[in-house]
């Protein structure tokens, strides 16, 4: 099917090759929903915020990272079109090795912190900004092990958690901060380094990815695409593969309110 | 209502909670809610996000500095599993002496007469998930598969295994005079080129087979293998001697032709009824003139297995005309076709008719190859005879049969 009449662009980072199996499977959907839309992939959220910006894509598919990376170089508020569920209550969570969980978070001072990718909001930003919140600038009074493995993608890989957790396994950190989905990912897939440790803390909860637009789209395609998008049901057989692949059970019509940590950490930084 | 308790105790997330929690949220309707207590903080903690990924909520937690933990959790609305719920379980299948046979998991009745062509690999009594990939098998009708016999003739194909390495005395094969084990080598170079064609033949439906019929892909996986087992048995014997010999192209002319038929019943015809039927000749009159043991016994074992070969054709082209008696008349075409295509056959080859004429003399007395010859075209004739009344149990008429029989004639198998 030619896709050179689709009304509308969805950027996207291609952090794994299943990225292009999501968005064909999605793109079926939006065909059967009756708006047509393409997908462009980019290699990093760099790319994809400023192609967003530029219009070439009318949407991005964009981590928080991303979102409030947008809207400070837009100077104004970016309109949001929709969120997975997972992305409404995503929490970061603090591991250590069994029998060496902390009670306050004061007691991490000196210590040993392992954080994922400097640009993640779930694997660094966000636990930094937290744990300041609640009294320890792990900044300053930790020794942070920084993982940069999966940088322009956001922590999207799971690949810097996955070294947090082997360095606090294997004892070269004494605490780690990994995304919730992230560690229920290892667990699942049990991935052996997850079993020595335990979860010492858990952040309030924030929101993750959303899909992004400029203020200027045009309100009745803003509407009718998230409507389509709203459609996918996860009890539809065509579309649960993707949808397990994407990390979503249900898409939820967004806001702004989850953001603001996020934002705080992002300009104090 | 207040809601349910689940008492986690020692288990944790990764350790056997999760079994349990998934067992218990899957008896629940969605937005039923479940309160998990552990004595553990760290599993408080990480329950949010099992209950997350696994499609449900975390909707409360009291966190008791020092515990015990409460974490309230509310089923999520999807299934895990796209397909109908699970009927009633219901008694299972009968046994005979404590043994479960494959005809007494489902009544004749219940074996399909149409499979959907599409569907995958869902074992008899399970359902089958929505969102599989779809399959194309082209063989999806029971009436164009079926005999009536299939499950108990495989469990006779399961009880009757042999070992071609082990069962045979090779060491009496040794040592047979020149002119003899010339004989030999040839007669089974050739029966071994006839086998190939014989596994190819069921092989090559095998992977068509819809697998809402299983007892049907039973039954042809014992005949490939059997197959296999005779092409192995055959082979060795002829090496044995050490005496080589010759796969001849008027057999593979013979063979290509079988290899074309791709209707399943036409290839039951010409190979079960018509060629094992006339093979099973061939191999008692090689158990009756083998000069050694070895020859004896494979020919004995073989002939065990073709046996249920035969009575699978013939059972299967019997129900598949009195279901259609139409089909007579396309039965008989293909052995028309394949006939039409073997013109310059002119009959066996002489190098095979040699070799069973010194196998039946045991000498190279002119007296004994006298005998050995009108052994052979007694063969001939008792081959002839017995297609005929195959032909005939397998439903066909005498003229009939007898047609199907002539245009046989320049095959054996
Ligand atoms: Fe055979
Ligand atoms: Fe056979």
């Amino acid at each position: 099917m030619s896709r050179t009449d689709a009304e509308v662009r969805v950027g996207a980072v291609a952090y794994h090759p299943r990225i292009v199996t999501i968005w064909e499977a999605f793109l079926e959907h939006f065909d059967r929903e009756g708006m047509p839309t393409d997908y462009i992939l980019y290699s990093n959220y760099e790319r994809l915020v400023e192609a967003v910006l530029a219009g070439e894509v009318e949407i991005g598919w964009n981590t928080n990272t991303a979102f409030v990376a947008l809207e400070q170089q837009l100077g104004a508020q970016a309109r949001i079109l929709g969120m997975r569920d997972i992305d409404a209550r995503f929490a970061t969570l603090i591991v250590t090795r069994r029998g060496e969980a902390f009670g306050e978070v004061g007691e991490l001072a000196g210590k040993r912190l392992a954080l994922g990718s400097g640009d993640s909001g779930h694997a660094a930003i966000l636990p930094l900004h937290y744990l300041d919140e609640q009294g320890l600038d792990a900044a300053s009074e930790c020794e942070l092990v920084r993982f940069d493995t999966d940088l322009g993608k956001h922590g999207d890989t799971g690949d810097s958690e996955l070294r947090v957790i082997r360095a606090v396994a294997e004892g070269a950190a004494d605490a780690g901060a990994l995304g919730e989905p992230t560690l229920a990912a290892f667990r699942a897939e049990r991935v052996p380094a997850v079993f020595d440790l335990e979860v010492a803390w858990r952040s309030p909860t924030y929101y993750h990815c959303n899909f992004t637009a400029l203020p200027s789209l045009d309100d009745a395609l803003a509407q009718r695409w998230e409507g389509a998008l709203m459609a996918m049901s996860y009890d539809d057989e065509r579309m649960r593969q993707a949808m397990d692949l994407e990390g979503v059970k249900r898409w939820l019509r967004g806001d702004r309110t989850g953001y603001r940590s996020l934002a705080a950490a992002m300009s104090e930084g | 209502m207040s809601p349910r308790r689940l008492e986690a105790g020692e288990l944790e997330l990764g350790g056997g909670l999760e079994v349990l929690l998934a067992a218990a949220l899957e008896g629940m309707p969605a937005g039923a809610r479940v309160e998990v207590i552990t004595p553990s903080r760290s599993t408080a903690l990480e329950l949010p996000s099992w209950a997350h990924a696994s499609g449900h909520q975390a909707v409360s937690e009291r966190a008791v500095p020092g515990g015990p933990y409460a974490v309230e959790l509310e089923r999520g609305p999807f299934a895990r599993v796209l397909a109908d719920p699970l009927p009633e379980k219901r008694p299972g299948p009968r046994l005979r002496d404590g043994e479960l046979h494959t005809a007494d998991l489902r009544s004749p009745a219940e074996v399909p007469a149409q499979a959907d062509p599409a569907a995958g690999f869902t074992p008899l009594g399970a359902l089958a998930e929505r969102g599989a990939p779809a399959f194309r098998w082209t063989l999806n009708e029971r009436d164009a598969l079926w005999a009536d016999d299939v499950s108990e003739l495989t469990e006779q194909a399961s009880a009757g295994q042999w070992d071609a390495s082990r069962d045979i005395p090779w060491e009496a094969a040794r040592g047979l005079p020149e002119f003899l084990e010339r004989a030999v080598s040839q007669v089974m170079t050739f029966i071994a080129q006839n086998e190939y064609g014989a596994l190819y033949v069921p092989a090559g439906f095998l992977a068509d087979v819809n697998p809402a019929y299983p007892e049907m892909l039973q039954w042809l996986s014992s005949h490939v293998h059997d197959e296999a087992r005779h092409v192995e048995v055959f082979t060795k014997r002829s090496l044995i001697g050490g005496q080589p010999s010759y796969a001849l192209a008027s057999t593979e002319l013979s063979l290509h032709t079988l290899l074309d038929e791709r209707d399943f019943s036409g290839a039951a015809l010409l190979l079960n009824v018509l060629g094992e039927g006339t093979f099973l000749d061939l191999l008692r009159f090689l158990e009756h003139y083998a000069p050694d043991a070895a020859t004896r016994a494979a020919a004995a074992l073989a002939h065990r297995d073709e046996v249920r070969h035969v009575h699978f054709g013939i059972s299967h082209v019997r129900r598949h005309i009195a279901t259609d008696p139409d089909q007579t008349a396309a039965l008989i075409g293909a052995a028309e076709r394949r006939a039409g295509k073997l013109t310059e056959m002119s009959g066996l080859s002489p190098l095979l008719t040699e070799g069973l004429t010194v196998m039946a003399a045991g000498s190279l007395q002119p007296a004994e190859l006298a005998r050995g010859a009108r052994e052979v075209r007694e063969l001939m004739q008792t081959m002839e005879d017995n297609r005929i009344k195959r032909l005939r149990a397998a439903g066909f008429d005498q003229r009939d049969a007898q047609h199907l029989s002539d245009l046989h004639t320049p095959n054996l198998m």
